[in-house]
């Protein structure tokens, strides 16, 4: 009996192994426990379907798409629609070789040209299906930022014909410059921007107000053109730093705002509103294109932690106050690719804004958070370095409570989890006794053994083995026979006659 | 070039400066700002939110000066972040407490630290700040004044509280900048014709070896 469901435990049922449709035949869980063909004619209807339902999809996009561009700019639109085609066609080169050729068959199955012409319009769609929203955003983000900037520089007059000049050699000049170092093409951007700024100035004679403005829009337009070439560049190390600072923060995720003296009180409604506002701007810095707009995140980042300085302390945060809460808010918020978007933003940043504006300020103080954060140690938190290094490997929290201490809506899992730590770490108590106790178990019997073969040893040379003569033992056995004389004689044999 | 360019200008030229506030905690560096640019002094009523960067326009014989304060972290944990926040400073006001001798020394320390970085493009002013407690004085008037006159550093001293000396300090600090900026113009058009603007440029690309150098000081500090 037992034996029995032994075996029953290891066999499968023979139903469950044949085909789901009962046609008879094995099915595979591969085919998701089909037999081979049930397989072939429902995976058959399944992709029709979904061919069905790409189709509807492509046909719908297209014509937002369409009236999307109707109504902006019709020449523009048409001409921006080709471009962005080329684009995707040449950085999905592999998808694209497998839409050909599932385009042939489509082709050859389909009749009428309504139909081709649909189903090319699903091979672009498909073409698309990698990232089509972002695919879509940037080419839609480009254009506007040309219409925006051919908008702006109208009011400039003849200044501004000799901008969009400059602008079209200068991106020339960069697609030429593409295979050289980040750090020469850092210099030349920072080159062309000091020659418009100046240019504007004493050959136009524009006010610096306006020449001011007029860089903004420059080099918004200049980099929004740029960033897919200039930003995080494979040449450089920047993305291997990224890793780096973003492993660390995690690595730090204990930090509490205690710690930092972090003048914020989070259990104020407002203000965690605010911590979590600053905690969105800095992230939100990595999806923008133009270096001014990444700024603009750092500062308005930057408001919010002083909103919540100013809620829970009520007077002006000084940089005192202010660095420590930035660096809470980097560590909390974890921002990616932090040093790509810092780098980025050095090398092509107009300059003047980087140097003296108030963006500049923010923008220097994250650079010092993510320094402090690189260099962070136990005593720069007023740690002792045990604390730090317990911290640092997981083996405790800061956060954890005694028991006696435990408020009495604290969440009951987390109450569970604490008590589980104190089991683990005592388990790992036990563990380590244990461990240290067998190894000197192993010392005290590797001691024995070798006691034991001293002490033989010692025997063996106090006493050495003596090998004597062999036959004087033998002549000693009669020679020892003293007593012999006393023993009868021996018996004589009698002959009996008879 | 540099010539027509400050020629067109004429009286009407402006400057932009930076000038990093340092100083420990609580030697009242946001005092003494805010009083310059607001008027106020523990004053409920401040407006602003912060007092970490600050702006004052300034009008000196006919020259706008636009002049950005930048506030630093004085805490000692932050000291090594020091060369981030003062590299291409035209000043630096470096405050101590005049009751407490500790903030008297970490001043040199800055001093030190800022000559080696960057030289004596930066104007330097030292500055005594609670001159309203001068009962509890623990740093002479004599030692500071020769300290820094040794270091080629004004000395100033102020009471945030009471509003007295700030505006002497800034406005002459205001006008050591102007000099120091013009000097610098003329060696440069002498040199090689560029115009002021041209100026900003020229330090940027400057600037690559000395993030450099300001990273290696963080390592060893």
């Amino acid at each position: 009996m037992s034996l029995k469901s032994e075996r029953r435990g290891i066999h499968v049922d023979q139903s469950e192994l044949l085909c789901k449709k009962g046609c008879g035949y094995y099915g595979n869980p591969a085919w998701q426990g089909f037999c081979s063909k049930c397989w072939r004619e429902e995976y058959h209807k399944a992709r029709q379907k979904q061919i069905q339902e790409d189709w509807e999809l492509a046909e719908r996009l297209q014509r937002e798409e369409e009236e999307a561009y109707a109504s902006s700019h019709s020449t523009q639109g048409a001409q921006s629609l080709t471009f962005s085609k080329f684009e995707e066609k040449k950085t999905n080169e592999k998808t694209r070789k497998v839409i050909t050729v599932k385009k042939f068959f489509s082709a050859s199955s389909r009749t009428g040209t309504k139909k081709v012409l649909t189903g090319k319009l699903r091979e672009i769609q498909d073409v698309r299906t990698p990232s089509p929203s972002i695919n879509r955003q940037v080419s839609i983000e480009t254009d506007r930022a040309s219409k925006e900037f051919i908008e702006f520089l109208k009011t400039y007059q003849k200044p501004g014909q000799d901008i969009y000049k400059q602008c079209k050699i200068f991106l020339e000049a960069m697609h030429q410059k593409r295979e050289l170092s980040i750090e020469e093409q850092s210099e030349c951007a920072q080159d062309f921007y000091q020659n418009v700024a100046e240019k504007l100035q004493i050959r136009w004679k524009v006010s610096p107000e306006k020449v001011e403005k007029a860089m903004d829009h420059i080099e918004k337009y200049v980099m929004t053109r740029l960033y897919k070439y200039v930003f995080c560049p494979e040449t450089t190390e920047d993305e291997k730093k990224d890793l780096v600072v973003q492993k660390r923060i995690r690595a730090l995720h204990w930090v509490t705002p205690q710690m930092l003296c972090v003048p914020v009180n989070e259990e104020i409604p407002e203000v965690s509103e605010m911590v979590v506002k600053a905690i969105t701007g800095i992230i939100e810095m990595d999806s923008k294109r133009v270096p001014r707009d990444k700024l603009a995140c750092i500062t308005q980042c930057s408001k919010h932690i002083f909103n919540a300085i100013k809620i829970t302390k009520n007077e002006p945060a000084s940089a005192d106050d202010f660095l420590p809460t930035f660096i809470y808010i980097v560590l909390k918020g974890n921002p990616p690719r932090l040093q790509s978007n810092i780098q980025y933003i050095t090398r092509f940043c107009n300059p003047s804004r980087l140097m003296t504006g108030e963006d500049g300020y923010y923008f220097t103080n994250l650079c010092c958070a993510v320094a402090f954060i690189e260099k962070l140690d136990a005593q720069s938190l007023n740690l002792s370095q045990e604390d730090f290094d317990r911290y640092m490997s997981g083996q405790t929290s800061p956060r954890k409570q005694e028991p006696e201490n435990w408020s009495p809506d604290m969440c009951l899992g987390v109450k569970q989890m604490y008590k589980n730590l104190d089991l683990l770490s005592q388990l790992n108590e036990r563990q380590e006794r244990i461990v240290s106790e067998a190894k000197k178990l192993e010392k005290d019997l590797i001691d024995w053994t070798d006691g034991i073969a001293k002490e033989v040893q010692d025997i063996v040379e106090k006493y050495p083995l003596e090998i004597k003569p062999k036959n004087q033992p033998l002549a000693a056995i009669d020679s020892e026979n003293v007593e012999n004389d006393k023993l009868p004689p021996p018996l004589q044999p009698q002959v009996y006659a008879g | 070039m540099a010539a027509a360019g400050s020629g067109a200008g004429g009286g009407g030229r402006s400057f932009s400066f930076k000038v990093v506030l340092l100083g420990e905690g609580c030697v009242g560096k946001t005092s003494l700002v805010l009083r310059y640019c607001e008027n106020k002094f523990n004053d409920k009523h401040i407006t602003t939110l912060q007092a970490s960067f600050l702006t004052k326009k300034l009008n000196i014989g006919g020259k706008r000066v636009n002049l950005a304060i930048w506030d630093t972290a004085g805490q000692e944990r932050f000291h090594a972040l020091g060369p981030i926040y003062y590299r291409d400073s035209n000043g630096a006001i470096l405050v101590y407490d005049v009751t407490d001798e500790d903030s008297f020394q970490k001043v040199k320390n800055w001093v030190k630290e800022l000559r080696k970085m960057l030289g004596n493009e930066i104007c330097l002013c030292i500055v005594g700040n609670k001159i309203d407690l001068e009962k509890e004085r623990h740093v002479s008037v004599q030692e500071a004044e020769t300290y820094a006159e040794s270091v080629g550093a004004k000395h100033y001293h102020t009471s945030a509280k009471q509003n007295k000396g700030i505006e002497e300090l800034f406005l002459d600090l205001c006008k050591r900048m102007i000099e120091t900026a013009q000097v610098d113009e003329k060696a440069r058009g002498n040199g090689s014709g560029q115009s002021g603007t041209a100026r900003r440029g020229v330090q940027i690309i400057d600037d690559e070896p000395q993030a450099q150098s300001s990273g290696g000081c963080c390592s060893s500090g």
